[in-house]
């Protein structure tokens, strides 16, 4: 199979949906760098939208309207309620002991030491992400605390790259291209207010990516090297 | 309503005009809502979802390119991502233990008969038509459901690799047969 091919089955696969969360998310960070995957995406979206016609109509309850313009106003309301967080735990916990079990294997006690740091700061829950390239290799653990957000992010067992950097970036629709969060320190957990800039419910939707850059981070201010790990927050339950 | 009105209603959308907003709506939610409903089957999931997709579609009509896709193509591709997405963060049991998980029945294949209607439906239509039923089912169902391949492997009994395999190259055929 060539480049192309399995470019083009990728795209079709995340057209038609058959991706895990995992694969959907590093899809969906690479298109924003690979126009080849992008139009390739937006290809199979325009073969297979006929078959949007096959699924039937329902019309949503009247009062959805009036919520949407409210929160098009900026009086958005929370979409994490009780049950999404209690749903959330299983798999949280999942990727805390996978972060875990990492760790004690690359980094000793060093992560134990975050992790308490993290869970024990605040009120209110933080938000998690477990940045990977897929669900056995874990490389950084990014916890967010929404109330001064403040982003900390947390080698887990990422190699450093010879003579080159890990550059952390935020990815939302609304931001446009991806938005630097600086280069990520090496081995150490490091906590920045680098997301003071950005709205908490962006901050809680986007998608965080590593891309590989040229030591010292990139030059241009937007990404040049291969995406390597990403992933998404999902709330803490301390 | 034809694919013209919702472009010039998207291109006021652009200008942030909330009358146009509101046509919009009306004419596109139910579409969109059946869209996002299948694949979450529940209508809490599906209601937040949706709200989403509008807030994205009012921020985004900007970016809609008419020689791109139609208009509802592109309103879809942003519903199904945001549908797709929010399956996916969640556990199969989380939908299905939840009381307000809706039975849907699968009308797909009967249901294809609708895309006779159109040129591009038609052109489809006969390249599914080509595929063994078995593979031309799976990619309907994982297409109009949601269906990942742990879930498309129980349902039709097969090994994982097996069907990823058929996926990829009942996909390889339709592209041949669409081009």
């Amino acid at each position: 199979m060539t480049d192309n091919e399995d470019i083009d089955a990728l795209a079709g696969e995340f057209v038609i949906g058959t991706l895990d969360a995992q694969e959907r998310t590093m899809v969906a960070a690479r298109r924003l760098r690979e126009p080849d995957l992008d139009s390739a995406i937006l290809a199979w979206e325009r073969r297979l939208s006929p078959l949007n016609e096959i699924v039937g109509e329902t019309p949503p309850r009247d009062e959805l309207f009036a919520k949407l313009l409210r929160r098009i106003d900026g009086q958005s309301e929370s979409s994490l309620d009780g049950s999404t967080v209690v749903q959330l735990r299983r798999r949280l916990e999942f990727w805390r002991a996978t972060a875990l079990a990492a760790s004690a294997i690359a980094a000793g006690l060093v992560l134990f030491v975050g992790v308490g740091q993290f869970a024990s700061r605040s009120k209110q829950p933080n938000l998690v992400a477990v940045l990977q390239k897929d669900a056995a290799s874990p490389a950084f653990l990014v916890t967010v605390n929404i109330d001064d957000r403040l982003m900390t992010v947390q080698p887990i067992a990422a190699k450093h790259p010879e003579g080159k950097s890990y550059e952390l970036w935020i990815v939302q629709d609304s931001l446009g291209a991806p938005k630097s969060l600086g280069v990520i320190d090496q081995g150490t957990a490091a906590t920045r207010p680098t997301l003071a800039a950005y709205k908490p419910d962006v901050i809680a939707s986007a998608t965080y990516a590593v891309s590989l850059e040229p030591e010292g981070g990139s030059p241009t201010g937007k990404p040049t090297g291969p995406v390597v790990f990403a992933g998404k927050l999902v709330p803490s339950t301390r | 309503m034809a694919a013209e009105d919702i472009t010039a209603l998207l291109q006021l959308v652009a200008r942030k005009d909330r009358q146009a907003f509101a046509g919009l709506y009306r004419a596109t939610s139910a579409k969109l809502y059946g869209i996002v409903l299948r694949i979450l089957r529940r209508r809490d999931l599906a209601d937040e979802v949706l709200q989403e997709v509008y807030v994205r579609i009012w921020e985004r009509a900007g970016d809609y390119r008419a020689d791109k896709a139609s208009p509802i193509s592109w309103m879809a591709a942003i519903a199904r991502n945001r549908a797709l997405d929010e399956v996916r963060r969640r556990t199969p049991d989380s939908i299905e233990d939840h009381p307000e998980v809706q039975d849907m029945p699968s009308e797909e294949e009967t249901g294809l008969a609708v895309l006779l209607r159109s040129e591009d439906g038609k052109k489809l239509w006969e390249c599914l038509d080509r595929l063994q039923p078995d593979r031309r089912s799976m990619i309907v169902q994982a297409y109009c459901e949601g269906m990942t391949r742990d879930e498309l492997a129980a349902s039709y009994a097969q090994p994982v690799n097996t069907i990823k395999t058929w996926l990829r190259r009942s996909l390889v055929q339709l592209k041949g047969c669409l081009s």
